[in-house]
């Protein structure tokens, strides 16, 4: 489906929001993801960072990594030739994490995913018992939504951290799993969602599982080659699954005895 | 029971002119010890001892094709014009189990029951249009094996060298002609519609075939016996629990990364998406792609979880012989060997999985 951009917002010196217009309206459960394309370039899954109560316009929050999103970034307003197709796999399920405390974890741009997640908590934040937010990002210039953090903290419980302060910058600096401590929850019974690099998810598994999460109650947003997103291409492929089909969100009992899938 | 008719070789060859006027028609046709599948326009039927080169999904499934005329536009995907494909053996069509699930789960569902037997089928989520249209308009003639290559390992996958279902006819050779068993409703309607050309087949004639049948298995046995190839049930186990051994290594060392393998192997169904631009127009090409290749999984920003050759391998097999018994209830294998063939660093397939057995002994033992 053809999608215009509304808006570009510059969020840190290598990160975009796009705002995009589809054609048709677009619904999506929180923690699906689209496949985007931009005309003779390429196509790429990309999970949205926008609330999904929202149906005629689409958030897209794209770090400038590789090939396509190098030439998405250098795209201006009202650019033509993109495109979206989805949504596809499965989200994060909201239904489950009713009456439930929430810990949200997020490495750099990993936190447009939860971006999402949390506007849709906040639409009904009396449904969950309590939602936690810990952030981690290399830089303070390289932390996203910086303006929003700020304000979800008025209602929320948000801690974050840099891995390497500058400038005046007087807040936490570590990794994220520095943050990953005196959690005012239920650990035994809490739920938690973690997106950001593999090796940050990795450690962050490990560090959740030590302050005694159960295993089937982390969720994991697992990064892989996903070309198809239909399960048929065949590149996404972890044990016996495929991440479009069977993710891209999977509790961390369902891979824990799977080897290499950090990776 | 299905039917079963019998043809003259002079009426086969008869009824094959006849489908022209409606079909595209594909016969195999020989090169050196080899078969080809080739277009006819007036060459003589050979029936083929054993498999042909090209695997079958190639008519299903092309090797580089457009999904998408413009990514810009609605326009619709290419007419298709119904094909006959004549010689394929069962390799190929227990291998359409496996292509089936991946690019038409529905057609799987409904013909074998296998959704029901597989313990763990689990449906892909779309069907593939492009695979359907050929799918649904290619009609499959297949033919019992008279005779096998030195490649051949079927019998070791439980894969039989003659059809029991999957065809809509298959041919056995008997004397001065064929025996033509039907198993389909449509191509139970072309017999109708050229009954000339066929008469039910006596009990005697169906007796032969049957003994033709054994005697080509006890044959397939003495090759495949000396073998010693572990079987079929144990093959997911050892997979797995050769997933740190040394057989990766030491197979992989002659590995060129060409992707023959993957190409030529007929359960192989990877693909890669490629958008292009030709003038103003921007096509989506498919083409297969191969798990050997470097970057098959590697995502923006460099990481790659199949970074060595080694790794790769072993996706090649766990892809086959894991993902596909839990996914599907099957190993995605049929055995006909063309990866051996294939391969210009000799990796045998049954000597890896003659390896990993081995292993898997010794680390119990």
């Amino acid at each position: 489906m053809p999608a215009v951009i509304e808006e570009i917002i510059e969020e840190t010196p290598t990160i975009k929001t796009f705002v995009l217009r589809p054609k048709q309206s677009f619904s999506f459960n929180t923690g699906q993801f689209v496949e985007l394309s931009l005309a003779g370039i390429g196509e790429a899954p990309f999970t949205p960072s926008s609330d999904p109560n929202i149906k005629e316009r689409l958030e897209i929050t794209i770090m400038n990594v590789g090939r396509l999103t190098a030439q998405l970034h250098c795209l201006t307003k009202f650019a033509k030739g993109l495109g979206i197709r989805g949504p596809y796999g499965n989200g994060y399920p909201l239904e489950e994490f009713k009456g439930r405390e929430i810990v949200i974890v997020g490495g750099g741009v990993g936190l447009a995913p939860l971006r999402s997640l949390l506007l849709s908590l906040f639409s009904d934040l009396n449904q969950y018992k309590k939602v936690l937010l810990r952030y981690g990002a290399r830089t303070p210039k390289d932390t996203l939504y910086r303006g929003l953090l700020n304000k979800w903290s008025k209602s929320i419980d948000v801690v974050t951290t840099v891995d390497a302060a500058e400038g005046d910058y007087k807040g936490n600096v570590g990794l994220v799993t520095t943050i990953l401590k005196d959690f005012p929850v239920d650990v035994k019974r809490a739920v938690s969602v973690v997106c950001g690099p593999p090796i940050m998810m990795k450690f962050t598994t490990l560090k959740l599982l030590d302050l005694g999460f159960r295993p089937e109650n982390i969720y994991l947003s697992m990064e892989k080659n996903m070309s198809c997103g239909l399960g048929k291409c065949g590149h996404c492929r972890i044990g016996k699954y495929y991440v479009c089909r069977d993710g891209p969100v999977f509790t961390y009992d369902k891979l824990k005895d799977m080897p290499d899938i950090w990776d | 029971m299905s039917e079963i008719y019998y043809s003259q070789a002079s009426q086969w060859q008869d009824f094959l002119d006849s489908l022209k006027q409606e079909f595209r028609i594909y016969l195999p046709q020989a090169k050196d010890s080899d078969y080809y599948y080739q277009e006819i326009r007036n060459s003589k039927f050979t029936f083929n001892p054993y498999r042909t080169v090209q695997p079958i999904k190639s008519f299903l499934f092309y090797p580089k094709e457009k999904v998408v005329e413009d990514l810009n536009s609605d326009q619709q995907l290419e007419d298709f014009t119904p094909t006959v494909v004549v010689g394929l053996k069962n390799c190929d069509l227990h291998s359409l189990k496996v292509q089936d699930f991946v690019f038409t789960p529905h057609l799987l569902k409904n013909s074998t029951g296998l959704g029901k037997e597989g313990a763990g089928f689990k449906e892909g989520l779309e069907i593939d249009a492009l695979y359907n249209l050929r799918r649904e308009n290619t009609i499959l003639i297949s033919g019992d094996c008279t005779g096998f290559k030195d490649v051949c390992f079927c019998l070791a996958l439980e894969v039989l060298p003659y059809p029991l279902n999957g065809f809509d006819l298959n041919l056995s050779v008997l004397t001065d002609g064929f025996l033509v068993e039907v198993g389909s409703g449509r191509a139970e309607g072309l017999i109708k519609k050229y009954h000339k050309y066929f008469i039910k087949a006596k009990e005697s004639q169906i007796a032969a075939r049957n003994s033709k049948r054994q005697n080509l298995i006890d044959e397939l046995n003495k090759q495949l016996k000396p073998q010693n190839l572990p079987p079929k049930d144990t093959l997911q186990k050892i997979v797995k629990q050769g997933y740190a051994a040394d057989t990766w290594q030491n197979f992989s060392l002659t590995c060129v990364e060409c992707g023959a393998c993957n190409f030529i192997c007929c359960t192989c169904h990877c693909f890669l998406l490629s958008d292009i631009r030709i003038k103003d127009k921007y096509p989506r090409l498919r083409l297969w792609d191969s798990c050997q290749y470097a970057n098959f999984a590697r995502v923006a920003g460099g990481a790659n979880p199949l970074k060595r050759r080694t790794q790769r391998l072993r996706n090649r097999f766990l892809k086959k012989f894991d993902f596909f018994v839990d996914n599907l209830g099957l190993p995605a294998c049929a055995g006909c060997g063309r990866c051996i063939e294939a391969c210009p660093g000799k990796i045998d397939i049954r000597e890896v999985l003659k390896d990993l057995a081995k292993n898997s002994v010794s680390s119990q033992g």
